[in-house]
């Protein structure tokens, strides 16, 4: 009896234990201001109980939301659970799920250029169904109009939204602005500039090279760069209903990629992705990269960077079009269909909750912890005094360039909106590494792309 | 009468001891392998879903027209054979070597376990950043030393295929090494004196004792080494990801590429069935091979 008392005192103590560190997070957000959110007029607790799963990739951005999520388990009674991918596995792994209809993430931190997909296979659900319902959203308070018009567009698939920008950026000049001023130069307004001031710092000897963009292969790496100087040299994606990727323009951009990286940029940068590339600026052996404007707050890493405080930034120059293309880039959430009715609405007060004005502020310059989110997903915030005090810092018209960018830069027809998109991505950045490399001649590149594309969209 | 009933019994325990084992390997290998060829024979594109069904050998037959597909095959032929050359001469060479070695053999021999016992993937990741890097690595650091100047292994097509055969022969070589050492150890010392006494030179020793006698593990090698570099893939990914281009791109990688980045997992399929069948049928010719002697 005696032994038996035991073990049934150890068994009741598991749960218990179990359930510590939840405890232990319900008490931090217990002191937690939740009035911003429970102003908006709906039930914030419909759905208590459930639990969702949520997939993020390892990032300070999603860190700093994780760690004020028991607030948002405080307001609903619905507990989330982060499932961390690194961003080379993310898309499989929510395709696995998503194909399996399992449901294991109710949402995922998605690529906006897998929509097409999800919507074609109708893996995720339009995000109208929840913003339209007052039940669940109330507008007023919600302001989804507010969230970055190009970035909702880039979620959208037949004009309906079907995930909400989290966190994003555009992608910048990020050029040394002692090195251009002792030069004599300005930050480029043309292409024909860019290689201009390359020319101007290059100083290999003395280990300065004069510019550098993504070279290693892949559709979130060199063709997500490509992509820019291919609609600012003029080049559309589709003629007559069919994908076109060899174009004139195509083969222009295309070179002027392979020489500005040929002639000016470190050999090994062929096989740089952004990190690769932000060590190298923070090193101080580049005069410019253009790359994503998040990349601010790793070079300003007073730690590792050796450029503080020399760092200036621009909008893309003009390319022959006239035209200034910016990435457009997000990670957003959408729901998923496999999903029960209560888990749905789950679901979307974490959605509603996570991209409100005030997470994104709190994930911001409200955090106390280190990480202070950049990739704010609205304007209104990015115009705010607050988070001015906050990007202030980063160098050189950081704040103006990022905002002018997002506002004027962003083109929804920036990379192919389609659902072959994962295999088309995939062959063009083969295509274009290849000659970067010089395996093959940009037009030959592009020629062997364009068959193998036409292959693949047979079936 | 006692026998029969043990042998029954014995033979139970056997089925007893060998079924748990068997069912998992089944479960785990030859069902994967049954549904790979299943979806082989379909239509599954997920990025388009509307054309999905029955494709019969449809797959098959659009390998023909694929010029990546016989771009691929053609790399793993040279992959596998360049790798599997140089780790038998490599290893062999190594092993001649280390017999003549009196004392410390031990240490060598523990020495050359290490690569073998890292992963791949870390074996690649290594290699790119801390060997092959440009301006960093060791490999950069040496050739700039010698006055023949700065490369960058992996981002040039020739060189990327050159170093990532390097990268696999590093690793495996010790695997050859060993078990041919471990053959030689254990040749009679008494051959070799009766060749001396009729005046055989080191050459005609070592072609007409030392290679005949350890044949039988040379061929070991080489099959085991085959089947392992049909199937390479950590390595090279971690180190290249089939690039630069699709310079390095193997079978494997092309099929992985084709199922998971590009979600035509039927014809993924087929092509991983194809790279199946060239394994099967390298691994059957060699064993038949060794069977005829």
């Amino acid at each position: 009896m005696k032994v038996n008392g035991g073990r049934r005192r150890v068994l009741a103590a598991i749960p218990a234990l179990a359930g510590a560190p939840w405890i232990a997070r319900y008490a931090h957000a217990q002191g937690a201001d939740l009035g911003a959110y429970q102003s908006a007029k709906v039930n914030w607790r419909q759905a208590e109980g459930e639990t969702i799963t949520v997939a993020v990739i390892p990032a300070g951005y999603f860190n700093a939301l994780e760690a004020i999520t028991p607030e948002f388990e405080a307001l609903t009674g619905v507990r989330v659970r982060y499932d961390k991918v690194p961003p080379g596995q993310i898309r499989q792994k929510a395709i696995l799920d998503l194909t399996a209809k399992s449901g294991t993430y109710a949402t995922h931190a998605a690529d906006p250029m897998y929509y097409d997909l999800y919507v074609s296979n109708r893996w995720i659900e339009p995000i109208e169904n929840y913003l339209g319902d007052s039940k669940l959203t109330d507008t007023a308070w919600y302001r989804a109009d507010d969230i970055i018009p190009a970035w909702r567009g880039a979620n959208s698939v037949g004009g309906k939204l079907y995930g909400v920008p989290f966190d994003g950026e555009s992608t910048l000049q990020i050029y040394r602005k002692d090195l251009y001023d002792a030069k004599g130069v300005k930050a480029a307004e043309t292409f024909d500039e860019v290689v201009r001031n390359a020319k101007a710092v290059h100083d290999p000897d003395n280990r300065v090279w004069g510019a550098a963009l993504r070279g290693f292969k892949g559709a979130g790496q060199n063709m997500y760069i490509y992509p820019s100087i291919f609609r600012a040299f003029g080049g559309e994606w589709f003629s007559g209903g069919a994908i076109r990727v060899n174009s004139r323009e195509g083969v222009a951009a295309l070179e002027w990629y392979v020489e500005l990286l040929g002639k000016y940029a470190p050999p090994a940068v062929r096989n740089w992705n952004w990190p690769d590339l932000a060590d190298a600026f923070s090193q101080s052996t580049l005069g410019l990269y253009i790359d994503a404007n998040t990349s601010a707050s790793v070079l300003n890493n007073p730690e590792r960077s050796r450029v503080l405080g020399k760092i200036g930034y621009a909008r893309w120059p003009k390319g022959p079009s006239g035209k200034r293309v910016s990435s457009i880039w997000n990670w957003g959430f959408p729901v998923n269909a496999a999903l029960s009715d209560k888990a749905k609405r789950a679901t979307w007060l974490f959605i509603a909750w996570a991209t409100s004005a005030e997470t994104q502020a709190r994930t911001s310059w409200k955090n106390k912890g280190t990480v202070k989110r950049l990739g704010l997903n609205r304007l209104s915030l990015w115009r705010s005094k607050e988070f001015a005090g906050l990007a202030g810092g980063l160098g050189a018209n950081f704040l103006q360039a990022s905002i002018e960018s997002m506002q004027n830069d962003l083109d929804v027809d920036w990379r192919p909106k389609m659902p072959q998109w994962p295999a088309v991505g995939e062959t063009m950045a083969t295509a274009i590494q290849g000659a970067l490399v010089g395996q093959q001649k940009p037009k030959e590149a592009l020629d062997e792309a364009q068959a193998r594309i036409a292959q693949i969209l047979k079936g | 009468m006692p026998r029969p009933a043990a042998g029954r019994e014995e033979r139970r325990f056997a089925l007893a001891l060998f079924l748990p084992a068997f069912l998992l390997l089944v479960a785990t290998t030859t069902l994967p392998l049954l549904y790979l060829v299943w979806s082989s024979t379909q239509r599954i594109d997920l990025t388009m879903p509307w054309l999905s069904g029955f494709a019969g050998l449809e797959n098959y037959a659009k390998l023909g027209a694929d010029a990546r597909f016989w771009q691929s095959l053609q790399l793993t032929l040279v992959y596998t054979g360049a790798t599997v050359v140089l780790q038998v001469a490599i290893g062999l060479g190594l092993a001649l070597l280390v017999m003549q070695v009196r004392s410390g053999q031990a240490l060598l021999r523990i020495a050359a376990i290490l690569p073998i016992v890292l992963a791949p993937v870390v074996a690649g990741l290594f290699w790119r950043s801390l060997v092959l890097a440009p301006d960093f690595g060791i490999v950069d650091f040496l050739t700039r030393a010698l006055g023949l100047g700065s490369y960058n292994w992996l981002g040039d097509p020739q060189l990327a295929l050159v170093s990532v055969i390097a990268i696999h022969t590093w690793q495996w070589t010790p695997f050859a090494f060993l078990v041919l050492l471990a053959s030689l150890a254990a040749l009679p010392p008494e051959l070799y004196e009766a060749a001396r006494l009729d005046r055989a030179g080191p050459w005609q020793r070592f072609r007409h004792i030392t290679l005949p006698m350890i044949r039988p593990a040379i061929v070991i090698v080489v099959i085991l080494r085959m089947v392992t570099a049909l199937s390479a893939f950590a390595a090279i990914f971690a180190a290249t990801g089939g690039g630069p281009g699709s310079a390095t791109e193997i079978l494997n990688l092309y099929a992985y590429r084709l199922s998971f980045t590009e979600l035509n997992i039927g014809y993924g399929s087929a092509v991983a069935t194809v790279l199946l069948l060239i394994t099967l049928s390298v691994a059957f010719l060699l064993f038949g091979l060794r069977r005829a002697r």
